[in-house]
């Protein structure tokens, strides 16, 4: 996938959450950062106070982030799906049962559960941000 | 005179006695026939089964209970122990116990029981202990050993005990589920948080059946075991690893549904469970068209 084609699912991905009226309902605490590394490229997440902050795509070695979120093609791919299979359905599925991994400070990763857990499922509407 | 519009499911407390705890039991129940007992699962409590409850094709053939576990729901602590001092861990021992004591509290004959997840470990612990008292049991989501839930998580102090409890089983559900159900299952899930820990120290820790699956006598006890095919913590897989070592047990896989089938999407539960009931008359010679 070209960059032009991830830049546009990521931002897609942005103007998705930050108008998910789920999201804001709730996400008034939604302050982190994390990472996507998807299929191509990488993506990093900058969330404050329920809004996308920043959005980074291939971010370099240096830039901080919360925690990160790994898988396979084929992971990601079934996770991005509107109606994902079996096991790839979310994050706690696929880090039981395939080949997704959750790095860095699970921590956040519980506070932020609620809303994190609506934000990655606006992937299936996005399909893979790159 | 009054216009409001009263469904046929009655709630009572009944007080149930096990291993020297004393507890006033909350249960619904709906429906005449055999009894059909139902455990919801861990963290949670009986509105899980509230269409079962009140779905005529069952409850025209079946006695529904479901019950409240002691620190779920409507269910207290025990009455007669300072339990704020000692952490809550469920066992087998206990959770058995308690359920054959509750249906002797009803003095229920001939009972089958159907759980799901925990509930469903705990009838594959009754039908392997207690074959002499219930009729049959329906292991939803159920299997041998079932490791990795027990987790700090769900009562860490630095983050929201309710939601990591609800959004953690959000997964559980499959994505064809439908949302609002899926939603009222992650809102029961925010009301149990304090005992789901505990509750899964019996699901992942104490309840492991590995190696003894063939002591469990279908003839006594016949067992239908159900799986959907989106739990990735029992999955099918385990499900029917499990029947296989049982002699005589039956499994179904669930298309399009996950750990938590009669609340995230009953009607898609319904035809599953209706097939398991038919296969425990078959084997059993019961009748259960007979009130019907």
């Amino acid at each position: 996938m070209s960059s032009a084609g991830a830049t546009t699912a990521a931002e897609r991905f942005r103007e998705l959450s930050d108008g998910d009226p789920e999201i804001q309902a709730h996400g008034q605490h939604f302050s982190c950062s994390y990472l996507l590394d998807m299929i191509e490229h990488r993506f990093l997440v900058r969330m404050h106070r329920g809004k996308v902050e920043e959005l980074v795509t291939d971010p370099g070695p240096l830039e901080p982030y919360d925690f990160a979120i790994r898988a396979g093609r084929e992971t990601w791919e079934g996770f991005c799906s509107e109606v994902p299979p079996p096991m790839c359905h979310g994050i706690w599925s696929a880090t039981f049962q395939r080949d997704m991994t959750l790095e860095g400070n699970h921590l956040v990763i519980m506070q932020n559960l609620r809303v994190l857990t609506r934000q990655l499922e606006l992937l299936r509407i996005t399909g893979p941000l790159g | 005179m009054s216009t409001a519009s009263h469904d046929d499911v009655v709630g009572r407390y009944v007080r149930v006695e096990v291993e020297g705890a004393e507890y006033d039991v909350f249960y619904l129940e709906a429906g005449q026939g055999q009894p059909l007992v139902c455990q919801h699962t861990a963290g949670c409590h009986n509105h899980q089964w509230r269409e079962l409850l009140r779905d005529p094709d069952i409850t025209s053939r079946y006695r529904v209970i479901a019950y409240d576990l002691p620190r779920h729901g409507k269910s207290d602590p025990p009455n007669n122990t300072e339990w704020w001092t000692s952490e809550y861990r469920l066992t087998t021992d206990h959770f058995t116990g308690f359920v054959v004591a509750f249906c002797d509290a009803l003095a229920l004959d001939e009972p089958i029981f159907m759980g799901s997840s925990f509930g469903g470990n705990v009838a594959l612990d009754l039908a392997h202990r207690r074959p002499d008292r219930f009729h049959a049991v329906i292991p939803v989501e159920g299997a041998d050993h079932a490791p990795g839930f027990y987790l700090d998580w769900w009562q860490h102090p630095h983050a929201n005990a309710a939601q990591v409890s609800a959004s953690g089983t959000w997964d559980l559900m499959a994505p064809q589920s439908p949302l609002a159900d899926r939603w009222k299952t992650w809102f029961y899930y925010t009301q149990g948080s304090e005992a789901f820990r505990g509750d899964l120290y019996y699901y992942s820790v104490d309840h492991d059946l590995r190696g003894r699956l063939g002591e469990i006598d279908t003839d006594r006890c016949p067992v239908v075991m159900l799986t959907g095919e989106y739990d990735y913590l029992t999955t099918p897989e385990d499900g029917r690893r499990t029947a296989d070592g049982i002699p005589g047990a039956e499994f179904l896989e669930m298309s399009e549904i996950g750990h938590f089938p009669m609340s995230e999407n009953y009607p898609r539960f319904k035809p599953y469970l209706e097939q398991a009931l038919e296969m425990i008359a078959r084997k059993t010679g019961t009748d259960t068209h007979a009130a019907g």
